[in-house]
């Protein structure tokens, strides 16, 4: 066993700790830091497989949402009244059923993928390609997603206006 | 536009209103927050109540009495001249003023006559207590809008002045220097020269504090049309001193009812002027809290020159008048303002003939000064809440009393 | 604990039994724990395979540990003779300590390139190798070496002195220089990338440790001078430069208080939240193109991912204390931070779109050319760009005007009211620790890195002299001392501004972000493009914008000389005091 793969198990075992953190935490701050942890968590293992970008962005991203995150907890929940996350039954059997499939498709996907996946050592997939490709190959969904998130910038917008009087 | 003024902020506050109407439904909590008694803005011990919606102040509720010392009802157990120490620690700040109010009333009551020098003496003290006193406020003012530099520079202009006192009375805050019948001991030889000394040092040094902090741009924007006092209400209110000149009204005891020998020197009355003026920045609205503030600076310089005039007909004679051993306060009733450093300091004193009045009855300008924090902090934001009870520039000694 | 010193701590009184058990107990460990590293090092001499690595591993642990043990022993031993020797020291050590903080900067640079360039030396250029003592002892002490540049060209300009070498080119032992055995030893482990990580590692934890230490001292007294005082002057003798460490000394003695009502665990972790990312961040920030822990080919935006999490960690210690200030706190710190990444983020894509890297050390190497190629001189757009970072990052460093998060005559002290002793401290650890990376990140990314103003080229033929040529070469011309002074250069102005200004208000803080800087940084990224693709490098107009905003720039710091000069000579004092004990006649 190499030392990539003792750290990768390590890494594995620690984010599927926090997310079950995540999912079981019934306090909205803690939930969400637990929701960091599973995702720092990924970009950690993102930088394990050399992908120093994609680990980089993964924590940008992710640690302002959490950030969002935690100031709508602060300013939507009640610690006076120590409101409490519940679970009801029904939306349990909803939520099972989603991971479920979520689960078999994962699981499909695996024994699917034919042979060891070897990670790589040496990056030979560095920034510039990445900026490359997005520009030229997949320039379509690239400009589909900065429409999509235009639309998304200017419906908040709208959203928070003030109300014409 | 009566509602604008009323609350201060015109554009801040239709914003925050509008954004409530829209985002009902995300409905935040209100917060239920102590500003104090322990809190580094509230200048000693007031506590404040604030109703507030995130950073937005609904409501400021002041609690006082956290210093009550019961100084009125010691008045009527010590004679007058026991009371004197008691006044300086009434206003700590400016305790030379509170002794002077005291000793008039009484002295009033009595039937006294002051002898000439303590006059002046008198007055190069109050005056003198009156710069040391602004200089804290200019300095604290200039923490509470998290400037620390000026407030070291104040309190370095503040010690000369309180070397000063030192060695003309031997204290340094609480002096009990001005008494019945005039002033405890003589003014020490080559005062007058030392007193020219610092005031030819310290005069220009107020334009540098102002080129310091006064138009400093961000400290320009936290205060200027913040806390706006209208004239009516500060009338209604009964402010007075800086505070009440900062909303343009022209009403300074010293020059109105000139009382002691004010009549005597030529100063102006500094008042709130509004934007745009020379030397006014300009976003500042009559009576915000940039005015009340640049109130105090310029009558520190006025200050400045009432010294030097008192400085130059400072006559010599006797110190003190003949004041009885056994004083009684004759039966009757006396009220004396003095224009304190913070505002009219009244006294109401009864007597009824025997060695300790009757009744003694203070009326600490910031008292009064401290009524409209409930009305001015409505709809402003927690920083403006600092802004603004710093430069009402309440002292928590004379408001509890 | 007024008066407490180092010295007093140095000499605290032990009881009778307590001194001898605790002397006798360190030495008797020192020695154990010495005799371990020996054993270790024997093994790792010999041990194959992943063993040779836990004895490497085992000695440096041991080694150190038992260095500590037998040195507490010594102390405690002599607690009264070392306390008195310490005082009188004191200012030797002061300044040996910052001249040796300096040094540490530059020495590993210079080593592991004597050591590379052996390593390409006996297995060519681009080849990686183990090299046995015997190789580095025959290499000895006279090694010339050439520069990283040299060999990252494939020229390999050394030959080693011929009577030495036999027939494979491999050297012959026991020729080389008398001190080469004992340096072969000592720079044998540096060719090993573990060794140097945990070098690395201990150099960043010690760096940032001193840092805050010396910048929290050098803050109290830059504000101590601004504000007409001293400053600390009594702990530690001259100017008071023990200060920091006797308030450490006394933040760790401190209960560790939490609140009844506060969420525990997330109070008790904050700190560390808070901490740790601005300790990791060091590892991408290059101290110079030979020094940095890893060179990663995102170096930027790693960095810019540790800010942002470092963030974290106050609102949640905002959030965890139960306390309506602190949440307040929290509040203003999460909306200005998600606020003011915008545009810094904007403000950094102009460095990045010119250089064309994420890569830290490429863009420091572009700026080598002296003070008219660093980077903000390039264009008008660069310059804006400069300011633009700089106070975005003021505002990510809840630094004055921005410090609305601890805003003490607001917030009593914001998120951080509730915290005492050891945890209150690694805040400010993380604040310092964090002030003087964005003022090294402005340095690299605008202010030419770890290059002086002077041309690299100017001393490039030192670059293959002796050892001490190229110790010179790396004080005037380029070197990690480069950095850290403009390191702190930047955090000396974060500290000017923050004992001049007032505190922005809140609404201001938003309105100066998001109708200000954002606009005025989206006008600067697009006129960069631009600028990038209309003005050719080399053309008249660049050469001009260079120039003038070269002259821009060096005016604005003369400018600024040329103010606190005139404002010096003007300053006006009171002559003497007033006090009634210097009047005359008393």
């Amino acid at each position: 066993m190499t030392g990539e793969a003792i750290a990768f198990y390590l890494l594995a075992a620690v984010v599927t700790a926090f997310a079950l953190g995540c999912v079981l935490a019934s306090n909205i701050v803690r939930m969400a830091l637990c929701l960091l942890g599973t995702l720092g968590g990924v970009a950690l293992l993102y930088f394990l497989m050399a992908a120093n970008f994609l680990g980089a962005i993964q924590l940008i991203v992710y640690a302002g949402g959490t950030l969002i995150v935690i100031v709508f907890g602060v300013m939507l929940t009640s610690r006076a009244y120590g409101t409490k996350l519940r679970v009801r039954p029904l939306e349990m059997i909803g939520a099972a059923v989603v991971t479920l499939a979520l689960l078999a498709g994962l699981t499909a996907i695996l024994v699917r993928t034919a042979g060891p996946v070897v990670s790589p050592s040496t990056p030979d997939f560095g920034v510039a390609q990445i900026g490359t490709e997005l520009l030229s190959t997949y320039l379509v969904p690239f400009e589909v997603i900065s429409v999509l998130l235009l639309a998304v910038m200017i419906g908040a917008a709208y959203l928070v206006q003030p109300e014409k009087k | 536009m009566e509602d604008k003024v009323v609350h201060g902020q015109p554009d801040l506050l239709t914003d925050f209103d509008r954004q409530r109407v829209a985002a009902d439904d995300l409905r935040t909590e209100e917060l239920l927050i102590n500003m104090g008694p322990q809190h580094p803005s509230t200048h000693g011990v007031l506590r404040l109540m604030l109703r507030t919606d995130g950073e937005l102040v609904l409501e400021a509720i002041p609690h006082i009495g956290y210093l009550h010392r019961c100084a009125e009802k010691i008045g009527e157990n010590v004679t007058p001249v026991q009371f004197v120490p008691y006044t300086d620690r009434l206003d700590y700040l400016a305790g030379m003023n509170n002794n002077h109010g005291y000793s008039l009333a009484i002295e009033k009551l009595c039937g006294l006559e002051v002898p000439e020098r303590a006059r002046y003496i008198r007055v190069l003290m109050c005056e003198l207590n009156r710069i040391a006193s602004h200089l804290v406020s200019f300095g604290c003012y200039g923490l509470d809008m998290g400037a620390f530099t000026p407030f070291l520079y104040a309190f370095r202009e503040r010690e000369y002045i309180l070397d000063l006192f030192e060695a003309t009375c031997g204290q340094r805050l609480t002096y009990n220097y001005l008494s019945i019948g005039g002033v405890t001991q003589d003014l020490p030889g080559g005062f007058a020269d030392k007193l020219a000394h610092f005031l030819d040092y310290f005069e220009p040094k107020i334009d540098e504090y102002n080129n310091l902090l006064s138009y400093n741009y961000i400290f320009v924007k936290r205060t200027a049309g913040v806390g706006v006092v209208s004239a009516a209400d500060a009338l209604a209110y009964g402010l007075t001193g800086p505070c009440l000149r900062a909303s343009g009204v022209k009403w300074d005891l010293r020059r109105c009812v000139p009382y002691e020998i004010y009549d005597r020197f030529e100063f102006d009355i500094p008042i709130g002027i509004a934007g745009g003026a020379i030397g006014v920045p300009r976003e500042v609205v009559v009576g915000d809290s940039w005015s009340r503030y640049f109130v105090r600076m310029q009558e520190m310089k006025q200050s400045v020159r009432i010294l030097r005039q008192a400085l130059q007909q400072l006559p010599a004679g006797e110190f003190r008048a003949k004041v009885p051993a056994a004083l009684k306060v004759p039966a009757g009733e006396v009220y004396l303002e003095v224009e304190g450093a913070r505002g009219q300091l009244g006294y109401l004193i009864v007597g009824d003939g025997k060695k300790t009045p009757r009744r003694v009855k203070i009326r600490g300008p910031s008292f009064c000064n401290l009524s409209i924090a409930t009305h001015v902090c409505r709809r402003v934001l927690i920083a403006d809440v600092a802004a603004i009870l710093g430069s009402i520039d309440v002292v928590m000694g004379e408001v509890d009393r | 604990m007024a008066n407490f010193t180092v010295e007093d701590a140095l000499r605290s009184r032990w009881s009778a039994s307590a001194k001898p058990r605790a002397v006798r107990t360190f030495a008797v460990l020192g020695i154990v724990l010495a005799v371990a590293a020996l054993g270790l090092g024997y093994l790792a001499s010999s041990a194959p395979g992943a063993g040779y690595w836990l004895a490497v591993l085992g000695t440096a642990l041991a080694g150190v540990a038992a260095m500590t043990c037998l040195g507490a022993a010594f102390v405690i031993q002599f607690s009264r003779l070392v306390g008195t020797w310490l005082f009188r020291l004191a200012f030797l050590i002061f300044v040996g300590g910052l001249v040796g903080i300096a040094l540490l900067a530059w020495v590993p640079a210079l080593l592991y390139e004597q050591v590379d360039a052996a390593v390409a030396d006996h297995y060519g250029a681009g080849a990686t190798g183990v090299l046995t003592v015997a190789d580095l002892e025959a290499v000895g002490w006279a090694l010339p070496t050439d520069s990283i540049e040299v060999r990252r060209q494939g020229a390999v300009g050394w030959a080693p002195p011929t009577d030495s070498i036999d027939g494979r080119g491999k050297a012959v032992v026991g020729s080389a220089h008398p001190t080469a055995s004992f340096l072969a030893y000592a720079l044998w482990p540096l060719q090993f990338r573990l060794t140097r990580d945990i070098l690395a590692l201990v150099g960043v934890v010690g760096f940032v440790s001193l840092l805050a230490m010396f910048t929290i001292w050098w803050e109290r007294k830059v504000a101590g001078r601004m504000q007409s005082r001293l400053g600390p002057m009594r702990v530690g003798g001259w100017h008071g430069w023990a200060q920091s460490m006797a308030d450490g000394i006394k933040l760790l003695q401190k209960e560790d208080i939490y609140l009844e009502g506060a969420d525990r665990p997330l109070f008790k972790l904050a700190p560390y939240i808070a901490f740790m990312p601005a300790l990791a961040l060091f590892l991408a920030l290059p101290f110079s193109a030979a020094w940095i822990c890893r060179d990663l080919d995102i170096g930027l935006l790693f960095i810019l991912a540790l800010a942002g999490i470092g963030v974290l960690g106050v609102i949640v210690a905002g959030w965890a204390s139960n306390n309506k200030w602190s949440l307040l706190g929290a509040m203003r710190e999460a909306c200005q931070m998600i606020s003011y990444e915008i545009p810094l983020g904007f403000a950094l894509l102009v460095p990045v779109m010119t250089t064309g890297t994420l890569r830290l050390t490429a863009i420091g190497e572009l700026q080598a050319g002296g003070f008219h190629t660093w980077l903000a001189f390039q264009s008008p757009f660069t310059l804006a760009a400069a300011v633009l970072f700089f106070t975005a990052t003021l505002a990510a460093c809840k630094r004055a005007p921005f410090d609305l998060p601890e805003a003490e005559s607001e917030l009593v002290a914001g998120v951080y009211t509730e915290y005492s002793g050891f945890r209150w401290s690694l805040f400010f650890f993380a604040e310092y620790a964090e002030m003087f990376a964005v003022g090294a990140l402005a340095a690299i990314l605008f202010f030419g890195a770890w290059y002086s103003p002077l041309p690299a080229n100017w001393g490039a033929a030192w670059l293959h002299g002796p050892l001490w040529q190229r110790a010179l070469y790396g004080i005037l011309f380029n070197g990690p001392l480069w950095l850290i002074f403009k390191g702190f250069f930047f955090l000396f102005v974060q500290i000017w501004l923050r004992w001049t200004l007032p505190r922005i208000r809140l609404d201001q803080v938003m309105y100066a972000c998001v109708q200000v800087m954002l606009p005025l940084s989206m006008l600067v990224l697009l006129g960069a493009t631009f600028w990038a693709l209309l003005v050719p490098h080399g053309s008249m107009l660049a050469v001009v914008a260079n120039l003038a905003c070269t002259a821009l720039g060096v005016g604005a710091v003369l400018a600024i000389i040329g103010i606190v000069f005139y404002g010096y000579s003007n300053r006006r004092q009171l002559v003497g005091t007033l006090a009634i004990e210097h009047w005359p006649g008393s």
